[in-house]
């Protein structure tokens, strides 16, 4: 019996512990033949990780005010030392990072979505589109352009997510370069790399996504607050004493996935991390061989996990910010004039314009959808009867003087409905039309073919 | 197979488990006790004629009872083929809710810090009198309007009550009880959320709202019965009486156009069409029609249509627009 008891303890260890490690993105082995190097983690994803420092950066430095070559410096890259001003060290996180020149010298322009955003006034790629709000920025107080109502911290931090991040995942790594002859796994991915091309494929798009990499050993709560710089337990896995911002951090869309995750309806985080770790060890399965077709099949089907997820968490993010802007716009009608609110108000519209035009940046063409919600958003929050409708030759905005609260709000009801119907989300923070789905369903479906 | 099993246990089965459904086998359950009851205390029977009355093979396995239970199967067949072209009341409460926020005389959230009490008493009780004035109105219109009755003789043929009797219902009236419920559920909806928000509630029992467990939970099946159970005449000036309802189901001439009400009677009352139960002997049907209309199932359901064309040809060119909506008494038979 005393043997059975022992024999059950160290299988029920053995297989704890395998899928613990199965929830760890990394480290894997090196598996290019020929490699003659020492390193022995095929792992790589340091410029993702520095680009989401820069965004990161960028925000809280757009929201400080910083002066225009700052701001750019933190898109455009720099050779000189870029200061990480988020997250940065406090008593109770600490960081292992202060220059993010340090992590990677990257920037965010060179990988901005050059396809054109209707969305936004002006007809411009989307990497222009962030030149110009960066600019705009630079012109402002803090970020916030009162007389238009455009918080720029806002819309560039969560355009960038989208335009960036998102983009180079689902429209690049996790698209064309799963084609057999782009970054083959049997070559390096460049000259003198330790890792193939598809292990750094799949790697840099793991980067953009932002998870931690044990992120999916976690609950969301933790992740939630790990990215919210309150869980250093949760975050600092090999227990170091300090959070390594390459491996230990959530950060952008990955943050937002664990934020609906933990209502309980939804399991984006795990969805995502975990397809991205299953498609890793397709990739280390070959051990340095070309994919076969069929484990590039099998590749190209986590993909489509991660993308479609991945697709859904924006969704939710526009359908949350849809529900913000309409009780804004609800307080505002009350108390007309109110600065703070009005300020509120912007933000929540800047997210929500950042999250919607991100919708259009995987390379899918949305099409008539895509229409239906760059004009339920608009170019511009109401503010004081009056919104951005375009912007002329010489790149000022034109505003249109009757534009109607009431109007606005029910293009949230409209755009939240969009996002359930279209994008099938469920998560579906500040839902708007609860009530009345609340009480169908206690009412019943309608259909009836009973008499009285 | 898997698809006609799904249909099978949520379409057919599921109306007998789902508390929202007049045919759950917990309302039929509390029927049977109330007949038991009624048979044994009032009219002082013993429990064992009690139940041979109650399970009176010539009422259960009739030829129109046999007719209702083929309905049942065909109109449950029909309603899943259309539930998704048929608007829903979520369609109507967005769209109204939508509405609601565009115009300028009635504020969003007037009444939004009612207490929540207040607010779910209100309309739980407002949504149950308006459905119910609704399913009354609904009727009377089926009964009035000449095109309308052709296809509400299809409930009527029954010669005998049972439960099932209350699934006896042309497909053209199925399609008009389902608008009717989606505009009074998505109307009241739309507006006690615009007026009330998001917070607004409705009293339930087990998920279900009050009124509906109560209405059936009491013997709404007795209505589609051969167990005349009826009420003091003071409450049913109020309470529609099983026994009322079979009288509105008679094929006396007396009786023709009464008792068109569900829950309450009170809409009959104002409307000169209430008539309180009797003791006497019915007979149900449609006279002379019935044989016509319950030849064969077939019959039941493809006479309405064609008396209704023909008739529609039959009328003046320049009378047809008014086929629809003419009022002229009908009931000849």
């Amino acid at each position: 019996m005393k043997y059975l008891t022992s024999g059950a303890i160290l299988v029920t260890t053995f297989l704890a512990s395998a899928s613990f490690a199965s929830d760890v993105y990394g480290p894997y082995p090196i598996t290019l033949k020929g490699y003659n190097g020492d390193a022995t983690n095929s792992v790589a994803y340091s410029g993702q990780v520095g680009r989401q420092l820069l965004h990161n950066s960028l925000k809280k430095a757009i929201g400080n005010g910083a002066p225009m070559n700052e701001l750019k410096a933190y898109f455009n890259g720099s050779d000189l030392e870029l200061p990480l001003l988020d997250p940065v060290s406090s008593a109770d996180f600490k960081v292992d990072v202060t220059n993010i020149n340090d992590v990677s010298k990257t920037n965010l322009a060179g990988k901005a979505y050059g396809g054109v955003i209707n969305g936004w006034p002006g007809a411009m790629t989307g990497k222009e589109v962030l030149v110009s709000m960066i600019e705009r920025a630079a012109q402002t107080e803090n970020g916030y352009d009162a007389k238009h109502g455009h918080d720029y911290a806002q819309l560039v931090s969560k355009f960038t997510m989208g335009a960036v991040f998102y983009h180079q995942a689902c429209d690049n790594y996790l698209d064309e370069k799963l084609e057999a002859d782009n970054k083959p796994n049997d070559k390096p991915y460049k000259d003198g790399a330790y890792y193939t091309g598809k292990e750094h494929s799949w790697d840099e798009g793991f980067g953009y996504w932002g998870a931690a990499a044990h992120g999916a050993t976690l609950s969301a709560r933790q992740n939630y607050d790990i990215a919210k710089k309150k869980d250093m337990a949760a975050a600092d896995a090999n227990g170091d004493g300090v959070v390594n911002l390459k491996s230990e951090m959530n950060y952008a869309h990955s943050y937002y996935a664990s934020a609906y995750d933990k209502g309980g309806v939804t399991d984006y985080y795990n969805t995502i991390t975990k397809a991205f770790i299953d498609g890793r060890q397709i990739i280390t399965d070959a051990n340095g061989e070309a994919l076969s077709d069929s484990a590039r099949s099998n590749l190209k089907a986590k993909a489509r996990i991660i993308c479609s997820n991945w697709e859904k968490v924006i969704a939710e993010s526009v359908f949350k910010y849809a529900g913000s802007v309409y009780s804004s716009l609800e307080k505002l009608k009350e108390n007309p004039g109110d600065e703070a609110l009005m300020r509120k108000h912007a933000k929540y519209w800047g997210e929500l314009a950042g999250f919607s035009l991100s919708l259009h940046t995987s390379g899918q063409n949305l099409g008539e959808l895509g229409a239906r919600i760059d004009r339920l958003v608009g170019f511009g929050p109401v503010v004081n009867g009056s919104r951005v409708i375009g912007v002329d030759a010489g790149g000022n905005y034109f505003e249109m003087g009757e534009a109607n609260a009431d109007k606005e709000m029910v293009h949230m009801l409209k755009l939240q409905k969009l996002m359930v119907d279209e994008f099938g989300v469920t998560a579906k923070n500040n839902d708007k039309l609860a009530g009345i789905a609340n009480i169908s369903e206690v009412l019943g479906a309608g259909d009836s073919a009973e008499n009285d | 197979m898997g698809e006609v099993l799904e249909f099978f246990q949520s379409d057919i089965i599921g109306q007998f488990l789902n508390p929202r459904r007049r045919l759950f086998w917990g309302y039929l359950f509390s029927a049977l006790i109330i007949a038991i009851l009624w048979l044994c205390i009032i009219k002082k029977k013993k429990i064992r004629q009690a139940l041979r009355t109650i399970f009176d093979r010539s009422v259960w396995l009739s030829k129109s009872s046999r007719a209702d239970m083929i309905c049942f199967i065909i109109n449950r067949i029909f309603m899943v083929i259309c539930r998704p072209i048929l608007i829903t009341q979520i369609f109507i409460a967005t769209a109204l809710y939508h509405t609601l926020h565009l115009q300028q005389i009635i504020p969003l959230g007037l009444f939004e810090t009612t207490p929540v009490w207040l607010s779910t008493l209100l309309f739980t009780s407002c949504f149950f009198l308006l459905d119910d004035f609704s399913r009354f109105a609904l009727h009377l219109a089926l009964h009035k309007v000449p095109s309308l009755w052709e296809f509400h003789k299809f409930h009527h043929s029954a010669e005998t009550l049972t439960p099932l009797t209350v699934t006896r219902t042309h497909p053209v009236e199925a399609i008009l009880f389902t608008l009717r419920s989606a505009i009074v559920q998505g109307g009241t909806i739309a507006i006690f959320i615009f007026l009330f928000g998001q917070q607004l509630s409705l009293f339930t029992i087990l998920g279900v709202n009050v009124f509906v467990v109560l209405f059936h939970g009491l013997g709404s099946n007795l209505r589609h019965s051969h167990i005349s159970v009826s009420y003091p005449n003071l409450i049913e000036n109020c309470l529609m009486s099983p026994a009322q309802h079979h009288l509105h189901h008679s094929s006396s001439k007396k009786h023709f156009d009464k008792n068109f009400g569900v829950a309450l009677s009170i809409w009959d009352k104002m409307a000169g069409t209430f008539m309180n139960s009797s003791r006497e002997t019915l007979e149900f049907g449609i006279g002379a029609e019935t044989k016509e209309y319950t030849q064969t199932v077939a019959h039941m359901y493809l006479v309405p249509i064609k008396k209704v064309f023909k008739n529609f040809w039959k009328s003046s060119r320049k009378n047809r627009y008014l086929f629809w909506l003419s009022s002229v008494a009908h009931r000849k038979y």
